[in-house]
């Protein structure tokens, strides 16, 4: 299969990256896995429990975990690894900060113990929001979050195969012929992770269309993530089945601390001046796999909503824009657009991003680089005069924009926010409120309010969303798409 | 000749130490940086300072460019920020395909531009030399790319008769090793014959005009004798520096080849280390290119000896 980007990082605690927790789904095993419909699965789990205070959780390891090393899976493993994620997903500090305690029992069982009840400790332990909460040896555990673990050894379906590791190039992943799979049926990333293909080899094709001719020619069997304008060619293969997984919104980031977007109104200017259709025809031609977005919880999370939405406007509506940008007190300053040129979905953004405030006469530079140059210069909070920036376009999945407290996107605490630090104390109070929630009904209520307090102080803006999409040729089944990532059990070919 | 070979080596060190001190400065105040390439897309600022804490990239530049000279002068390019590989072994891993795809290419360029070039100046004026001039032209003209896919399209994808993409090892097996090497080679010819040609033309063209050509003609030496052992010898001396320079060339200059048709090689590991600031990489591959095109030139110069007997070091 070709993956969708060259596996750089092979551990997957200490980066972000999809492809990263795509090899850690294939030789690591986590604690609770999620089902299709978003609900958390006990996986190396057998049982658990909580005490009637709601404070103190009990977990007991299943029967037959392995590392691929020989030696059984311990609950130690599972401490030092929850220690560790803890210390860079947002979900694990939330537990760590909660936490009186998290030890072990005797070997397979442990205990998280709590200063106050955590309704979603569970959906913590098992969200999907990169980086997932992989359980790995203890030593390897040990090691400081910042230090890679390339050891590569896990306790999952797949095994590592070193021998054919050719990093930038190929790897290898056997089917672990030790591993012991759930007995319930495969459903999501949860239940039982049989493994039907004796290898998998990624294969790093760096361009799409070589890949895509080696998939018409069956040299491979699965391109992940195929570039939106090979759509049109995929789907007149009469072998292949281009396949839609999940959504990602197109994000854009506003710098809060500098001039125009310090002030509210500029702000809201550009939540206006935005077209959505019109961006997303730049990023992905066939209409089919984009569309508009309006809440800040995704597309189709349990927490989309409509509210405080009427600034959306099909088409966008630049004089409101311009009109907002003058109340803003807007006297020329520019405004530098980073604009990543190997990234082309932000690259065609980025232009008519330009274009379009140029129209309404703001002053814009647009400062090509590639991606590197791009999280480097988005990290500078300086003025623009200084190296800094004034708008750079990402994206996030809609599935993790559906969680608060996993994604970095959804803060707004200023200078411990992600990029952008955009700064809202009524919000963040809200936002502190959604762990101790514990209907989902209330939930629900919180996210339209916080909703409705972002788009007024505009956190971020949406450019519209795509769907991702994975081209594999017919003989290729059972492929798992939901929640998000690509893990490769289950997956037959014929 | 053995002293000019020392200044020559000499002089190849000098060089490759102007090229490491050059590219650590380069790549160090160019933008971009690893640890951010690590932690990802959506790494929040704490995540990125504590990777680049643990790389020692905050170190200051004079620290970290001493700790790079002392392990290359003690014989270790340093270790890949990403794979965690020694950079030597990850080069050598490399090495294999683009030193096949490179001697494949060298070899039917040479073959098919020199005897191009000798047809087209002794028909000068004629179909032939038409012919091979417009080719030449055409083959020089279109970009490397654009004669790949089409090359995968006819003969991969519409015919079936060669794989898209992909490199076999040649210690598995010859045929795999050939086939897998067929359309890239051809792809990456096309220029170099053209460049070749056209050079061999010029020279053999001039040599022709020559007053102790018409002497041999004049002789009654056959046109075998006159091509061969007079013209081409005489003309050799300008082929042989385009065939090393395109040699070199070929060495850093295959990056597009190997990235249409996905071989693994020394130039997609560059451009690989380049895109995610791998700065170890970058320096040691640069660091050993310069030292082999050095070498290549090297090389070259003294085979002149060979095509010019005049010709002393």
């Amino acid at each position: 299969m070709v993956p969708a980007g060259d596996l750089r990082v092979f551990d997957p605690i200490s980066t972000t990256a999809g492809i990263s927790a795509n090899h850690g789904l294939a030789i690591y095993d986590t604690l609770f896995s999620l089902d299709s419909k978003l609900a958390p699965q006990p996986q190396m789990v057998g049982k658990w429990g909580v005490s009637d205070d709601k404070k103190t959780y009990t977990f007991e390891l299943r029967d037959g975990l392995g590392w691929h090393d020989g030696t059984s899976v311990t609950a130690a493993d599972c401490v030092a690894s929850i220690r560790r994620w803890a210390a860079v997903a947002p979900g694990g500090q939330l537990i760590m900060e909660r936490a009186r305690d998290v030890s072990t029992k005797d070997d397979k069982t442990f205990t998280i113990a709590l200063k106050d009840p955590l309704g979603l400790l569970i959906d913590i332990l098992a969200d999907v929001t990169t980086p997932l909460l992989f359980v790995m040896r203890e030593k390897d555990a040990n090691q400081p979050a910042a230090e890679q673990v390339a050891a590569n050894i896990g306790s999952g379906p797949f095994k590592f195969n070193h021998e054919l590791a050719r990093p930038g190039a190929s790897f290898a992943y056997d089917r672990n012929d030790e591993y012991v799979p759930r007995k319930e049926p495969s459903d999501g990333h949860a239940g039982g992770k049989i493994v039907k293909v004796d290898r998998v080899i990624w294969d790093n094709i760096a361009d799409p269309q070589t890949a895509f001719a080696a998939l018409q020619a069956g040299e491979v069997d699965l391109f992940d993530k195929p570039p939106a304008d090979l759509y049109s060619l995929i789907e007149s293969d009469p072998n292949i089945v281009l396949q839609s997984t999940w959504a990602v919104d197109v994000v854009m980031r506003m710098n809060f601390l500098h001039k125009p977007f310090d002030n509210v109104k500029a702000r809201q200017a550009m939540l206006h001046l935005i077209d959505q259709e019109a961006f997303m025809r730049v990023a992905v031609p066939d209409p089919k796999y984009t569309g508009a977005v309006t809440s800040i919880f995704g597309k189709d999370t349990l927490y989309s909503n409509d509210e405080n939405t009427g600034w959306y406007k099909k088409g966008g509506d630049p004089e409101k824009a311009k009109q907002l940008f003058q109340e803003a007190g807007y006297a020329g300053e520019k405004v530098v657009i980073l604009q990543p040129t190997n990234r082309p979905v932000y690259d065609r953004a980025a232009q008519l991003l330009a274009g379009e405030l140029r129209k309404i006469g703001v002053s814009v530079e647009l400062a090509p680089s590639d991606w590197g140059g791009v999280v480097t210069r988005r990290a500078n909070k300086g003025p623009v005069e200084s190296g800094g920036w004034s708008v750079f376009l990402t994206s996030e999945s809609d599935y993790s924009l559906g969680n608060p407290l996993g994604t970095p996107f959804l803060t707004a605490s200023g200078d411990k926010a992600w990029y952008g630090w955009p700064k809202n104390d009524e919000y963040e109070a809200l936002r502190a409120k959604w762990a101790d929630i514990e209907t989902l009904e209330e939930r629900k209520a919180l996210a339209r309010n916080m909703q409705r307090i972002w788009w007024d102080f505009v956190g971020d803006v949406r450019l519209g969303y795509n769907v991702e999409t994975r081209a594999h040729r017919k003989t290729l089944t059972g492929l798992i798409s939901k929640p998000q990532l690509t893990p490769m059990w289950n997956m037959q070919k014929a | 000749m053995a002293a000019y070979v020392l200044r020559r080596l000499i002089s190849a060190i000098a060089v490759m130490a102007m090229v490491g001190i050059f590219v650590f400065l380069l790549l160090r105040l160019a933008a971009g940086d690893p640890a951010a390439v690590i932690g990802g897309d959506t790494a929040t600022e704490e995540m990125i300072a504590g990777i680049r804490e643990q790389l020692g990239l905050n170190d200051p530049l004079p620290v970290q460019f001493v700790r790079w000279a002392l392990s290359v002068l003690g014989g270790d390019l340093g270790t890949s920020i990403f794979a965690r590989q020694p950079v030597l072994e990850l080069i050598l891993q490399r090495l294999e395909p683009t030193i096949s795809l490179s001697i494949l290419t060298i070899t039917l360029s040479v073959t098919v531009g020199v005897s191009f070039g000798i047809l087209a100046a002794w028909r000068t004026g004629g179909l032939a030399d038409r012919m091979l001039t417009a080719f030449a032209t055409l083959g020089f003209s279109v970009p490397v790319f654009v004669v790949g896919f089409f090359m995968i399209y006819w003969f991969a994808i519409r015919t079936g008769l060669l794989p898209v993409q992909g490199y076999r090892p040649i210690e598995h097996s010859l045929k795999p090793w050939l086939v897998h090497l067929i359309l890239p080679t051809v792809t990456l010819s096309v220029p170099y014959i053209a460049y070749i040609a056209r050079i061999a033309r010029a020279s053999v063209l001039e040599v022709l005009s020559e007053d102790y050509m018409r002497t041999a003609a004049a002789k009654g030496a056959s046109s075998y004798s006159m091509l061969f052992h007079h013209a081409l010898k005489n003309a050799g001396a300008p082929i042989l520096t385009v065939i090393g320079l395109s040699f070199a060339g070929l060495i850093s200059g295959v990056v597009i080849t190997e990235t249409v048709f996905n071989i693994p090689g020394v130039g997609r590991l560059v451009v690989d280390a380049v895109n995610n600031r791998d700065y170890p990489v970058i320096q040691g591959v640069l660091l050993l290119g310069s030292g082999l095109y050095v070498l290549i030139n090297l090389v070259v110069d003294l085979s002149y000896t060979l095509v010019d007997p005049r010709i002393r070091y």
